[in-house]
């Protein structure tokens, strides 16, 4: 800007320098505030870079996670293809349609076959000899009555350090707190059982658990005395976790072997 | 200065320059319409980039990457478990509002009008007796699926890294389902619905601490009667829908973000 052109003329008809001596404070009559967008407008590059602070910092991070992503890209052996995937219509939508017709109709059969019963009504008076939940809640049930395993402690006089119920609860919440934490114990980039034995013989047995302990829930129908049962419910998924384990150490190899020559000349892992 | 609207702004004169067909037209014009009450240029970029998300290019699928020749990782049909539970839900959601329409919960009277109500939808409503069929069948055949669905992900490894959160989220929501479930199971307020109430009841006060909150809160007080027969019903069409509709939208559109875990 040349030294004449510091003279402005302003909206209320006053005038104005910009040589520093009358930099004061104006209050008003001075920029309307409002920006024509011509070019000087900044693009929405400049305004992100504009940003100070904790928004600064996360386009930053988004930029940085761009361009990791694109040099991941172009790394890439993955052949781009001109067709973008399978058509969604009509291709996929009729396949979907018609798994998902065939999911409904199997509901509406099997309610029309086997209908629910209505119970007697509620009789605060009489407890009925068998009270069940719904199958799904059986383990948990089957949870709540293990108090044959609450432990007597001697230095308490063999009564027992929490109550039956609160044992029960406490069951439950271990178990599905176990589960919770599953991710964060088995790491890595294995996916099939045979890669990993160890944690495939511990889901096999859980699931195995998971059903032997649902026959602790009914145990007043099942002609076995309550030891025998316990040992089962107990033992059973053991027994079951160390044969898979056993079985997928077997197969390991020849397994591997397959895979090794199928995929990881492809790919090598890391 | 002018308020008359400088050529570049002119956006009627625009349009009218190009040469539009009526589709663009309409869409320009709806364009320019909105945008001047809304200014949603402000928000294109978001949108481009949900465009752009959208549309990306899914990777091929693990099998053609590969070159795994045909050789199909055979469990495959047990990723059509976590749809297979999201549409026995849907049929359950359906179906219960259906069953809303008959049934009241009120454990006055006796035998109750809640055992009433449901004794009147399996002899009396048309189609009433298939509705509770339908209702009760398609909330196992959801559980047992949901089950599956979880040992699938367990067997597949598919909780790993990326994904613990997700986990997390489906044990949640297997646990809001069981409850969904222990809910409606008490709903007819019948000798079983009245005693796997009162377990709950026992359960809760054997919990330390926030035990007897907790029943209160759940169960509305420590006997089971009219307070606990609300609660459930609330519960069970009012709060646990909204929540888990949510947690399913949120599993689900995570599962789309990471996409599909194959076995490797």
């Amino acid at each position: 800007m040349s030294d004449t052109d510091t003279t402005e003329t302003r909206t209320d008809g006053g005038t104005a320098t910009s040589d520093g001596a009358n930099d004061e404070p104006v209050t008003d009559g001075g920029e309307t505030g409002i920006v024509a967008p011509d070019d000087e407008v900044p693009t929405w590059e400049e305004r992100k870079a504009r940003k100070s602070g904790l928004s600064q910092l996360t386009y930053e991070y988004f930029e940085r996670a761009r361009r990791e992503d694109q040099d991941l890209r172009e790394e890439s052996d993955y052949v781009e293809r001109d067709v973008l995937g399978f058509p969604t219509w009509p291709h996929e939508i009729i396949r979907n349609m018609s798994i998902s017709l065939f999911f409904v109709g199997m509901i509406l059969l099997i309610a029309a076959a086997l209908p629910p019963s209505l119970e007697l009504p509620a009789n605060p008076s009489s407890t009925p000899s068998i009270i069940l939940p719904d199958w799904y809640l059986y383990w948990s049930f089957g949870l709540l009555k293990l108090n044959p395993l609450n432990p007597g402690l001697a230095v308490l006089d063999g009564s027992k350090l929490i109550s039956d119920q609160l044992y029960g609860v406490l069951a439950n919440v271990v178990v599905v707190g176990a589960v919770a934490f599953l991710p964060f114990l088995n790491k890595g980039s294995a996916r099939r059982p045979v890669e990993q034995p160890f944690w495939a013989a511990i889901g096999a047995g859980g699931a195995f658990f998971s059903i032997t302990i649902s026959g602790i829930a009914v145990q007043n129908l099942i002609p076995l005395p309550l030891e025998l049962q316990l040992n089962i419910a107990f033992v059973g998924p053991v027994v079951l976790g160390v044969m898979t384990y056993a079985l997928l150490k077997t197969l390991r190899e020849g397994y591997m072997y397959g895979l090794n020559r199928r995929y990881y000349m492809l790919r090598p892992p890391k | 200065m002018s308020l008359e609207k400088q050529d570049d702004f002119d956006h009627g004169a625009w349009l009218k320059r190009k040469d539009l067909t009526p589709i663009e037209t309409v869409f320009l014009t709806a364009l320019v319409y909105l945008d001047k009450r809304l200014r949603i240029v402000d928000y294109l970029e978001l949108l481009e980039d949900a465009y752009y998300k959208v549309n990306l290019q899914m990777p091929k699928s693990h099998t053609e990457q590969y070159d795994l020749d045909n050789k199909f990782w055979y469990w495959y049909p047990l990723y059509s478990l976590g749809f297979f539970s999201v549409l026995a839900y849907i049929v359950a959601a359906v179906s219960g509002a259906l069953l809303g329409f008959y049934y009241s919960p009120s454990a006055a009277g006796d035998p109750t009008v809640a055992y009433q109500s449901v004794k009147m939808i399996m002899q009396d409503v048309q189609f009433g007796y298939a509705l509770r069929s339908i209702h009760r069948w398609s909330a196992q055949i959801m559980m047992a699926a949901v089950f599956l669905h979880m040992l699938r992900v367990y067997f597949t490894g598919s909780y790993k890294e990326p994904r613990e959160l997700n986990w997390l989220l489906g044990i949640i929501l297997i646990s809001l389902s069981m409850v969904f479930g222990y809910t409606g199971y008490l709903l007819p307020w019948n000798q079983l619905a009245f005693w796997a109430g009162q377990i709950g009841v026992e359960m809760a006060l054997a919990t330390p601490i926030v035990g007897e909150w907790g029943a209160q809160l759940l169960f509305g007080g420590f006997t089971l009667g009219q307070a606990t027969l609300v609660r459930m019903y609330i519960l069970h069409v009012f709060i646990l829908p909204f929540v888990v509709t949510a947690l399913i939208a949120l599993h689900v559109g995570i599962v789309w973000v990471q996409g599909i875990a194959e076995p490797h």
